[in-house]
């Protein structure tokens, strides 16, 4: 045990004067995530502050009532603001140039064609790229629409198609507006199991570069072997697993101290929101662990260190990409299959699982999906060591 | 000139027998193209998560009816309301809907019943929840104006609600109609092929980084004496600088090359007008050697070269438009990609010749910018490494 922490610590020592341990680890991933999150973090922001006007060339009671009484309750809900206007180009011309989310427009004889029961429109005139809060217009619009017909069906079911009579008109309009509304609508907001864009960001290129980073213990074995050093370990009397164990410490040590780097760093620099700070301790053990396993792999099976260095360069970015680290990978199809196959997917959806308040527990099942790739990375590894031998 | 261009040769020849690089210069590119284009390339379409409950009832089948006809989104069966909560949390639904069972029967009865809306607080997906709020509205108004008939006429609530209904087909009500007004920024996106916005994009990217890593070799060269050695032969040390960066020239030419085949051949991309692309290409070409020729001249360590080369290759990448399309980048951060990013200039001559149906005529200012900086780079680079050279 002594043995492999020595061996451990002398060749952490080696990385650290090296420099190009800090620069994979620590440097490259969080310059990338700050760069990236400049970029990302703010671009796909939604303001939701909502500019409307409305203009009224009808005049008459219906259009009145949208003017009165539903635009107002929109300003009182907080969702933004309505100014009234008489100027159709202006109000069109404002839209078009952004100044306004978007605008609605009660034509002249709008309040006659509905109590005659003839067909009306109000146009909602929305800027192009305000495509929510146009959305959101068009519903306030269509919400008015309705409480109209449902009036004019009402009307129209009871006094016949050429109902004229105000009085009884008016009559079955109280009666509709006074009627329950029967379906009540009862909204629930979930708690959105995602990671916001800076987060995910951060968590890909340290999971990412995490594979970059444990290599430079295991392959120190296959360099050591070229370089001579190996058979004089060996001599010593010191078992041949400790010497493993020790290039293995060496990976593990970087892998998490970088990853911690890297939690505390994006989070303190760039706002990221990691989660619960145990359920992320666990998640970056078992990530280091799989990650150290699978290096081993591609290290036991290759022949020189260079050409390790190679093929492992290659899983890890063939992994990253397959496991989303760049871009999220949706969940359906053979894609969205295959990208379970890479530790980089449990790992993001670990920390996935415990977004928005989740606890360590949540991260229970990711955790054990990165054991799996472990337990398989150094059961092969070893299959491997004990048949090829340390020669 | 004959050293010049063995110099050159050496340096492809390297590129291309090195076996490491099969994967990396060849597979990786057309891989993230074929990936990119199937994640972003097609449209999207947000999904709603739909329960309905056994014995739900007609008014239950009109409601769904309704809400699919608004041809928003699609819809996706759950099988229990846990399911559609569940797809929501995870981001595969925009929102949910739950209709409970005996929803048609407590409304023929006069009686009040819930229904249950799913909504994640993320903005983009509250337009779902509002076409499925309109959707239980009208049919609440009919139910309510078929209630109002039943009382006023004395009739059964059926009876009332077939009259509504009746109605309902020859009145034309109040219909809203929106209209768009204005240029997006975004108008040019659509009519994209499903792969051209990676392709262009990526190929900034790879042409770069490439460049980058292989000047890991520049260095390599001064590291094992190989430099020395050439400097001891009656070639002069400028012939060399210049075999160099014609070297790393050809080496990005061939990538940009090979990806604009392989992409254009295996996925059928456009890349607009030849000549323009062409210019943008052999222009941008340059830059990147010259990036690579600084690199090598500045740095002595192959590895740490390696990783800022890496680092820089995609970190510019990034900022200069080769991973999210610029136009959704604020203005502050289209300038600064302006500023600092040879990619954000590629980026746009590309987006003006493929997007936008345009020639070399309307680049030129995009070209003028990559001269210039290519031109600052090469020679920087050349006075740096000659000097390493001489001294060495």
């Amino acid at each position: 045990m002594r043995a492999a922490v020595t061996i451990s610590l002398k060749d952490l020592r080696e990385r650290v004067r090296d420099r190009s341990a800090l620069l994979f680890g620590i440097v490259v991933p969080l310059g990338l995530a700050f760069v990236f999150s400049s970029v990302f973090g703010g671009a796909f922001g939604v303001d939701l502050d909502l500019d409307y006007a409305v203009v009224d060339l009808d005049g008459g009671p219906v259009a009145a009532a949208f003017v009165d009484e539903v635009l107002p309750a929109v300003v009182a809900e907080g969702l933004g603001e309505v100014t009234t206007s008489d100027d159709v180009e202006y109000v069109r011309e404002r839209v078009r140039e952004g100044e306004l989310t978007a605008a609605f427009v009660l034509p002249e004889g709008f309040s006659e064609a509905v109590t005659s029961g003839r067909g009306a429109t109000i146009e909602v005139l929305g800027n192009v790229d305000a495509s929510i809060g146009t959305q959101i217009a068009a519903a306030i619009a269509s919400g008015f629409a309705t409480e109209v017909a449902a009036v004019q069906l009402a009307v129209g079911a009871t006094l016949g198609p050429d109902a004229a009579d105000p009085e009884a008109i008016d009559r079955i309009a109280t009666a509709v507006s006074e009627q329950a509304a029967p379906v009540a609508v009862g909204e629930v907001e979930t708690r959105r199991r995602e990671l916001d864009p800076v987060t995910y960001l951060s968590a890909g290129m340290a999971v990412f570069f995490l594979f970059f980073t444990v290599q430079f213990g295991v392959t120190s074995l296959l360099e050591e072997r070229r370089v001579g050093t190996l058979q004089r370990l060996l001599a010593a009397p010191v078992g041949r697993w400790s010497v493993i164990g020790g290039k293995l410490l060496t990976s593990f040590v970087l892998g998490v101290v970088s990853m911690a780097v890297l939690v505390i760093a994006s989070d303190v620099l760039i706002g990221a929101v990691w989660g619960d700070p145990l359920g992320v301790a666990l998640l970056v053990v078992c990530g280091v662990v799989a990650a150290t396993a699978i290096m081993a792999l591609i290290a036991s099976v290759a022949r020189t260190s260079e050409q390790a260095n190679v093929w492992q360069s290659i899983i890890a970015v063939v992994l990253g990409s397959l496991g989303g680290v760049f871009f999220p990978i949706a969940s359906g199809g053979w894609l969205g299959r295959l990208t379970l196959l890479t530790p980089h997917q449990w790992f993001m959806r670990g920390l996935s699982a415990m977004a928005g308040g989740g606890g360590p527990v949540d991260a229970l099942p990711a955790a054990g999906a990165l054991l799996v790739f472990a337990a398989v990375g150094f059961g092969l590894a070893a299959v491997r060591m004990r048949g090829e031998g340390l020669r | 000139m004959r050293a010049v261009l063995s110099i050159a040769a050496v340096a492809l020849r390297r590129m291309l027998r090195d076996r490491s690089n099969l994967f990396f210069v060849f597979i990786l590119p057309l891989l993230l193209v074929l990936l990119i284009g199937m994640q972003f390339g097609g449209s999207f379409e947000p999904h709603l998560a739909l329960h309905v409950e056994e014995g739900a009832g007609a008014l239950a089948d009109d409601l769904v009816a309704a809400v699919e006809e608004a041809d928003v989104f699609v819809i996706d069966r759950a099988d229990d309301a846990a399911g559609v909560v569940d797809r929501v949390g995870r981001g595969a639904a925009a929102a949910g809907l739950t209709i409970p069972a005996g929803y048609d029967a407590a409304l023929r009865d006069g009686g009040t019943v819930e229904v249950g809306l799913i909504v994640s607080p993320s903005a983009t997906d509250q337009g779902v929840a509002s076409t499925v709020r309109a959707a239980v509205g009208q049919q609440a108004a009919t139910v309510r104006a078929a209630r109002t008939v039943a009382d006023a006429s004395g009739v059964s609530f059926d009876e009332a609600l077939a009259r509504v209904e009746a109605v309902a087909a020859v009145v034309p009500g109040v219909a809203v109609e929106t209209s768009r007004l204005g240029e997006s920024a975004f108008s040019d996106f659509e009519g994209l092929g499903q792969f051209d916005l990676g392709a262009s994009s990526q190929l900034l990217l790879f042409v770069f980084l490439t460049s980058l890593a292989g000047s890991a070799t520049l260095i390599q060269a001064r590291q094992w004496g190989v430099s020395r050695r050439m400097l001891s032969t009656p070639t002069s040390a400028r012939q060399i600088v210049l075999g160099e960066a014609l070297g790393r020239f050809a080496v990005a030419l061939v990538q940009a090359a090979y990806i604009v085949v392989g992409t254009r051949v295996i996925f059928g991309v456009d890349w607009g007008d030849p000549v323009g692309a062409a210019a943008v290409i052999v222009v941008f070409c340059l830059v990147s050697a010259g990036a690579a020729m600084l690199i090598g001249a500045t740095f002595s360590n192959d590895a740490q070269a390696g990783g800022v080369g890496i680092g820089v290759g995609l970190g510019l990448a990034a900022l200069g438009g080769s991973m999210a399309p610029i136009e959704v980048f604020s203005d502050t951060m289209q300038r600064v990609a302006h500023l600092v990013t040879p990619h954000a200039w590629a980026n746009d001559a590309f987006a003006e010749l493929v997007r936008r149906g345009g020639g070399i005529g309307d680049i030129v200012v995009e070209l003028a910018v990559l001269l210039v900086v290519a031109a600052v780079l090469v020679t920087t680079a050349s006075w740096r490494l000659h000097r390493v050279l001489v001294r060495s």
